[in-house]
């Protein structure tokens, strides 16, 4: 190797100098969940719950997450942003007891065997249902990410989001794969 | 002195690369809630689907991957899959004249076709059912054009893949048609007297039809002199081998997506002119060459029950047809003619589920009738057989693969595949791995794996009626066994670090033997040999587009029987690859190093020990929906050489120094 180190250090050294001198490094690439809950973040732009879902005009939207939670930091970008009047609000449940008061229910896969009695809470509650398992919209989740090619995508269950009581913009459906039961 | 001198300079430059690292991994995240979603759809995680047959997360998968996308192949200038597998960690190619030899973990046999990869095509298998062969140079059956990215799983995959994936698997993933939303056409020009030309159509209709058309051709003078040492002498042209290393190529791919169902089709026709006189043939005749003609039809079903169930199911017919034309000097100046023909038709089914909590299961079960294996070789006039063999046979196998979440950061992977073979009986391979997650960006994972090879029809049958090569009928599958410990550790959100100890025992390794009774090439379960080593990989990537490797693999292969390396095996390899924007979002610099230590040949000499630059300038968009790009290959016209085979005079076959590419593709 030491033959070649000459060329070798004299190589690397000209790369170093092209990059410090070429490379504008501004921003850093994000992780799959920090994706995911910038997404969150902009359905709950899209998504219409019907008046009984808040106590006033100007109270909280509340997003929790059951089971494990996916996210660590990254949910931590939309915690406080604001939505129209409102500011969303992440937190984390432990218990479907816990439910009721949240606006958007984020199902993590660990949950998969539970999904028929949290289903049972949020049906008719108003409740905007999230998840990022297989199958899990077609087993009545509203919202369910995929991964296609490496990116992210959603599917919507309109028959469970109609049950819901939520009005989807249809901005969001066109850009959808629409599954139904 | 001059070595002082050199390792401060390069200890220096590494400093400062850190540094520069450091300062580019600026703490402000970009603010993705700023994005609208159709932004936030165009943005990509990574995945991995051969490690498991579905698709999942690398940091999850039961092996060490490493994934090279679309975007690599266009901006480091990438050939061929050999120029692509070139530049992965742990990996090296020989090359010579008319093949490209895949090496990994310090193996690469000589006269062995790539036998100990599998490679895949959109999870279809490509090795051939005569020689098993894998095909990673012009001669490979997709353009790399048409590549959304390759996804190489080290370590042996036969407990769910069954025979070849020894070494590891090799996955092409193909583009799509909505890649293309139009018509695609590319033209490029290259030292040799190199020129190829691609017309792709593809798009994804209304209707939900998806529909991508290819077709590429590919024509080469290569080297017009090429000198060899071992013919120096006048009576051989004094050792020049004058217009003899043409190479040319045409090849078609379709694919046809709706709802479901996935129907792709894919053909290529390879002819090379030999110009090493290998196999004892006339030396500087173009006349010696070989074609290798592949083809295949998959059908694919994949449905989707919801409930995170998944059925897969496909059916397939492959066709291989290789012609080896080769001039000898009997005399009289006669042409041999060898010939294979391979046909094959197979299925499989597959069944994902998770209907336990905690436990995604994939049962599986395949068949393959090779319904043609069949070998001959003659001479044409006056006419003589020397070999007219003609078989069949079929291989049954059943897997099993249980992804167990043990806790919310432990998984256990455990897979096994019992294959039956109308040849030889039953082998049964077990894999077992370990991921273990103790914090967010840290993952260990164990890995155990056995895998076994076949012996293929040309290792079992091939006799020419004591021209070269004899037969061995009585060839059992060799069988290896692997322990791998790695570890990724992820720095902030550009950095990632693999770091990776293996140790591998192959018993009963096929190897190609000279019996010094006849002087005749035969194949026999001789070889135990030992691989060990570690492999380090630091990768970044940034949104700006910069991004970049480097690696270091040491590696240490002995025969069990002589306490000797193997050859064509080196101890150190060493790579860097970066990708620089030069104008945001339009051009970009991409640079790549390989370093390869000296390998012993097959007559106990070394080849030294060699360092490769290729530059790439790649730009898109200057001119709308046109891509440009240059390439100097070899920038700095290093002499070195690749070793030779059994069938070589040559115990070290140089290989080409500086060239150049350019290239243009316009989108209409």
């Amino acid at each position: 190797m030491f033959k070649h180190l000459y060329k070798v250090s004299l190589f690397v050294f000209s790369i170093t100098l092209i990059i410090s001198l070429c490379a504008d490094a501004e921003q850093v690439k994000p992780g799959e969940y920090e994706v995911k809950a910038a997404f969150i973040y902009n359905f709950a732009k899209f998504i219409e719950w019907p008046d009984d879902s808040f106590l006033d005009k100007s109270s909280s939207i509340t997003m929790c997450v059951i089971g494990d939670d996916p996210f660590g930091r990254s949910i931590d970008s939309i915690h406080d942003k604001p939505v129209k009047e409102k500011k969303l609000k992440v937190k984390h449940i432990q218990s479907v007891k816990d439910i009721k008061g949240c606006h958007i229910l984020f199902i993590s896969g660990s949950e998969a065997k539970n999904l028929p009695q949290i289903l049972k809470i949020t049906e008719g509650a108003g409740i905007l249902t999230i998840g990022d398992t297989g199958g899990f919209a077609y087993s009545g989740v509203i919202i369910n990410f995929y991964l296609e090619q490496n990116k992210v995508n959603f599917e919507i269950n309109t028959k469970a989001a109609k049950r819901a009581r939520l009005q989807i913009s249809s901005k969001l459906l066109k850009l959808a794969r629409i599954v139904g039961e | 002195m001059k070595i002082k001198v050199s390792l401060l300079f390069l200890i220096f430059t590494m400093l400062t690369i850190v540094v520069y690292a450091e300062e580019i991994k600026s703490p402000t995240s970009p603010d993705l809630t700023q994005l609208g979603i159709e932004e936030l759809m165009e943005i990509e995680v990574a995945t991995v689907y051969g490690a498991s047959k579905y698709e999942q997360k690398v940091t999850e998968a039961p092996s060490s991957v490493t994934v090279i996308t679309a975007e690599e192949i266009r901006k480091y200038g990438y050939r061929t899959l050999a120029d692509i597998l070139r530049s992965v960690r742990g990996f090296y190619v020989t090359y010579d004249r008319n093949y490209n030899y895949l090496g990994s973990r310090g193996f690469s046999r000589p006269g062995d076709y790539n036998t100990r990869f599998l490679l895949l095509v959109d999870g279809h298998r490509i090795n051939d059912n005569v020689y098993d062969g894998a095909y990673f140079g012009t001669e490979f059956i997709i353009d790399v054009d048409l590549i959304e990215r390759v996804e190489i799983i080290r370590g042996p995959g036969s407990s769910l893949y069954g025979t070849n994936a020894f070494f590891g698997v090799i996955n092409i993933i193909t583009k799509q048609g909505r890649d293309f939303k139009g018509t695609e056409i590319s033209g490029e020009a290259g030292s040799f007297d190199t020129y190829k030309g691609r017309l792709s159509y593809g798009n994804k209709f209304q209707n939900g039809l998806e529909i991508l058309l290819s077709g590429s051709l590919y024509d080469s003078k290569g080297q017009r002199h090429l000198f060899f040492k071992e013919f120096d002498d006048p009576a051989t042209n004094n050792g020049v081998a004058e217009n003899a290393d043409d190479d040319q190529y045409n090849s078609f791919f379709t694919k046809l997506s709706f709802h479901d169902f996935t129907l792709q089709a894919a053909y290529v026709s390879r002819e090379k002119v030999i110009p090493t006189g290998s196999w004892d043939t006339v030396f500087n005749n173009p006349r010696t060459r070989t074609t290798d003609e592949l083809s295949y039809i998959d059908l694919n079903y994949n449905y989707d029950f919801g409930r995170q169930t998944n059925i897969q199911a496909r059916v397939y017919y492959d066709q291989y047809y290789y012609k080896g034309d080769y001039l000898y000097d009997y005399p009289p100046v006669t042409l041999n003619k060898d010939r294979a023909w391979g046909d094959w038709w197979g299925g499989e089914l597959k069944l994902t589920t998770k209907v336990v909590e905690k436990h995604l299961l994939t049962l599986g079960a395949e068949y393959r009738d090779n319904f043609r294996q069949d070998q001959s070789n003659y001479d044409e006039d006056p006419f003589c057989l020397y070999l007219e063999d003609t078989r069949d046979s079929t291989i049954l196998a059943f897997y099993l693969q249980d992804e167990f979440k043990i806790l919310k950061n432990l998984i256990l992977n455990a897979g096994l595949r019992h294959d039956h073979y109308s040849t030889f009986g039953g082998t049964t391979n077990p894999r077992l791995a370990l991921i273990f997650t103790p914090f967010e960006k840290t993952i260990f994972k164990l890995l155990y794996g056995e895998a076994f090879r076949a012996p293929n029809a040309y290792e079992l049958y091939y006799d020419d009626g004591g021209i070269s090569t004899k037969s061995n009928p009585d060839l059992n599958p060799e069988t290896i066994k692997t322990y791998e410990l790695s570890l990724e550790q992820y720095l902030g959100n550009n950095l990632h670090i693999s770091a990776s100890g293996f140790y591998y025992k192959i018993n009963d390794l096929i190897s190609q033997q000279i019996d010094p009774v006849d002087n005749l090439i035969m194949f026999n379960n001789v070889e135990d040999v030992e691989a060990k080593g570690f492999e380090l990989e630091l990768d970044g990537r940034w949104d700006s587009g910069l991004r970049g490797r480097i690696s270091y693999t040491y590696q240490e292969t002995e025969n069990r029987q002589t306490g000797e390396i193997l050859t064509s095996s080196p101890k150190h390899l060493a790579k860097l690859n970066i990708i620089v924007p030069v104008l945001k979002e339009k051009v970009f610099l991409g640079i790549e190093t390989q370093y390869v230590s000296k390998v012993k040949t097959l007559e106990g000499n070394y080849a030294s020990d060699y360092f490769l630059a290729n530059l790439t300038l790649f730009s898109q968009n200057l001119l709308k929906s046109l891509e440009t790009s240059a390439t100097v290959y070899n920038l700095f016209d290093e002499k070195y050489g690749n070793t030779g085979s059994e069938e070589h005079a040559q115990d070290i076959i140089e290989q080409d120094g500086r060239s150049f590419r350019i290239k243009l593709t316009y989108k209409f």
